[in-house]
């Protein structure tokens, strides 16, 4: 059965409020942002500490892909600060790994070559490889073994030699999250990674990252940093509830509106085990709260109320 | 049926009665021809092709000093100018193409002079070679690769700013690659089968411009011969040249298209 009521960070935690750079994965510091005279985000605060999965939703248009954008480094916000382990981020590096609604593996490259594209970027140079070629080799075998060894924990050990356009939608967005995993960056960004996959493929990828969220438990358990800090973007509520152990919920609809979109809701969620039955009634009672809080317009109000995650972990 | 496929076999027989029919074709105008006129030489028979071949095969000059057959000469002369044009083109288009594509300011710097130079046809542009190059071996390497270097260099652009996704490149960033491998591992692999079919498409417009400019200004080469032997009426010696044409042509089509298999294997037919 899922553990709803001991989110894992709450013993970690012991009640203490996480504002040490190193204790973070991700610290989104009053960031706000305009294109013209249209707000989109206005002073957007978040922390996310490593080993979290934690699901971001909000109404079409509500900023989701600008946030996004601004933690990813491609379109730095015009106020505010995000960093990543401590660091400014106001272009793509390393430490931040995406993937994309529409997979974007790259089309010359077979699944395992893929995987093993990171390794080769992030270990090597271009003098490294045309200079010292034998010993690049040599690498490149060590880079491809990492690589299906990768693939084979995501289920995906048979498709190595293969190239994207051979692969489903399923198995793609499964080479682009061990794509973006291999390199264990600081936090993975996943971008409506299963919006365009059919249910049962969706599930059995849901059902991965809840794997993902145990070996997290298992690190933590051991002492270890947890390697999997994920920021999933979702439209899907229940989905949002069952892959995450926290959701956040960016919108317009606050007191504050023309100012742009806020975080109004931040709450932990049950904890899954992918063994356990998803029982959509589980996730009743706190989708219904998402939609009011965060979905619906007639409900302007404070919401300091639902932006209380790390609150909720003190007690 | 639209795109209906068809058996193998089917397609092999139709491809070679298309040829069988056109050889045919040919050969019963050529007799019809030679039963009025026997002297015609407009299309001639198997008799004037064998002359023909003797023709172009034969070494030429005095035993002290023995010079090459025609069609050795004019092949070697003629291929050397085409490969070092299309050599040159291409590379520069390919540098060129990308850099417009990657930089927003490239791009800007280049668009409008490109955008302008392409309009103009390159055989109009010959009388500049010749001022620029004379007349000799520069001038027709000048006009296949400023000939083709303004249409390929606008191809690659696009394909740069068309097939590279801006996902893409985010995501090589996020897996740590430099600006340089970006342009090299990223953008580079993925215009490659369109930098090869760009070629391709090109060697045909090149050897216009060639052929054009070797008929007006060469003293060798298959535009030179084919000018001369026409003038003579010669026409069996000149159909030995087009058929050499045209076989190079498919060749270099053929080599090319499978040189992108066998790079680009993921891209398809």
């Amino acid at each position: 059965m899922a553990d709803k009521t001991n989110n894992p960070f709450r013993a970690e935690l012991g009640g203490e409020q996480v504002d040490s750079s190193s204790e973070t994965a991700l610290e989104v510091d009053n960031l706000s942002h305009w294109f013209d005279d249209f707000r989109v985000l206005n002073q957007v605060n978040l922390t996310i500490a490593p080993g979290q999965i934690v699901a971001l939703v909000g109404p079409s248009g509500c900023g989701k892909s600008t946030l996004l954008k601004a933690i990813l480094g491609t379109q730095p916000a015009n106020e505010g600060n995000v960093l990543v382990d401590g660091k400014a981020i106001r272009a793509p590096s390393r430490d931040v790994g995406i993937v994309f609604q529409h997979y974007s593996l790259f089309d010359f490259l077979t699944a395992e070559a893929n995987v093993a594209f990171g390794l080769k970027l992030d270990q090597t140079s271009t003098p490294f490889r045309t200079f010292m070629y034998p010993k690049w080799r040599e690498l490149r075998k060590h880079h491809l073994q990492q690589a299906r060894e990768f693939l084979e924990k995501v289920k995906l050990g048979a498709a190595c030699g293969k190239y994207p356009n051979e692969l489903s939608g399923g198995m793609r967005q499964r080479v682009a999250i061990a794509q973006a995993l291999i390199l264990k960056p600081k936090l993975v960004l996943l971008d409506e990674p299963f919006g365009a996959l059919d249910e049962a493929t969706r599930e059995s990828l849901q059902m991965m990252l809840l794997g993902f969220y145990q070996e997290n438990l298992k690190a933590k358990s051991e002492g270890r940093t947890p390697e999997y800090t994920i920021l999933i973007v979702t439209h899907e509520l229940n989905e949002a509830i069952y892959v995450a152990d926290r959701v956040i919920g960016l919108s317009r609809f606050h007191e504050d509106a023309e100012q742009g979109a806020m975080v109004v809701y931040d709450r932990p969620c049950p904890v899954y085990h992918p063994d356990d039955p998803k029982d959509l009634a589980d996730f009743v009672e706190q989708r219904e709260e998402l939609r009011k809080a965060v979905f619906d317009p007639e409900y302007i109000k404070h919401h300091s109320k639902y932006v209380s995650f790390w609150k909720e972990l003190e007690t | 049926m639209i795109r209906q496929p068809i058996p193998t076999w089917l397609f092999l027989t139709l491809a070679a009665s298309g040829l069988i029919l056109a050889i045919f074709a040919y050969g019963g105008l050529s007799a019809r021809l030679t039963e009025e006129n026997p002297s015609q030489s407009v299309l001639p028979g198997v008799k004037g092709f064998l002359e023909g071949v003797e023709k172009v095969t034969k070494a030429r000059g005095s035993e002290s000093r023995p010079k090459p057959s025609w069609i050795s000469r004019d092949i070697r002369t003629t291929y050397w100018r085409l490969f070092s044009g299309l050599v040159l083109g291409a590379f520069v288009s390919i540098l060129v193409g990308i850099a417009m594509g990657a930089y927003t300011a490239v791009e800007a710097f280049l668009s409008p002079v490109i955008t302008f130079m392409a309009k103009i046809p390159p055989t109009a542009m010959l009388a500049i070679y010749m001022v620029v190059f004379g007349t000799k071996y520069e001038m027709y390497v000048a006009l296949i690769g400023f000939g083709i270097f303004f249409t390929m260099v606008q191809s690659i652009y696009q394909s740069v700013k068309k097939d590279v996704a801006e996902d893409h490149i985010d995501k090589a960033y996020t897996l740590g690659a430099s600006e340089f491998e970006v342009i090299l591992e990223v953008i580079w692999r993925q215009i490659l089968p369109r930098v090869i079919d760009n070629i391709r498409l090109h060697i045909g417009p090149a050897m216009v411009f060639l052929i054009a400019a070797e008929m007006l200004f060469a003293a060798e080469g298959f535009g030179y011969t084919i000018r001369q032997q026409s003038r003579l009426a010669n026409m069996n010696v000149v159909y030995i040249y087009l058929a050499i044409l045209g076989v190079t042509g498919l060749l270099m089509d053929y080599a090319l298209m499978q040189l992108r298999r066998w790079l680009c294997p993921w891209f398809g037919d």
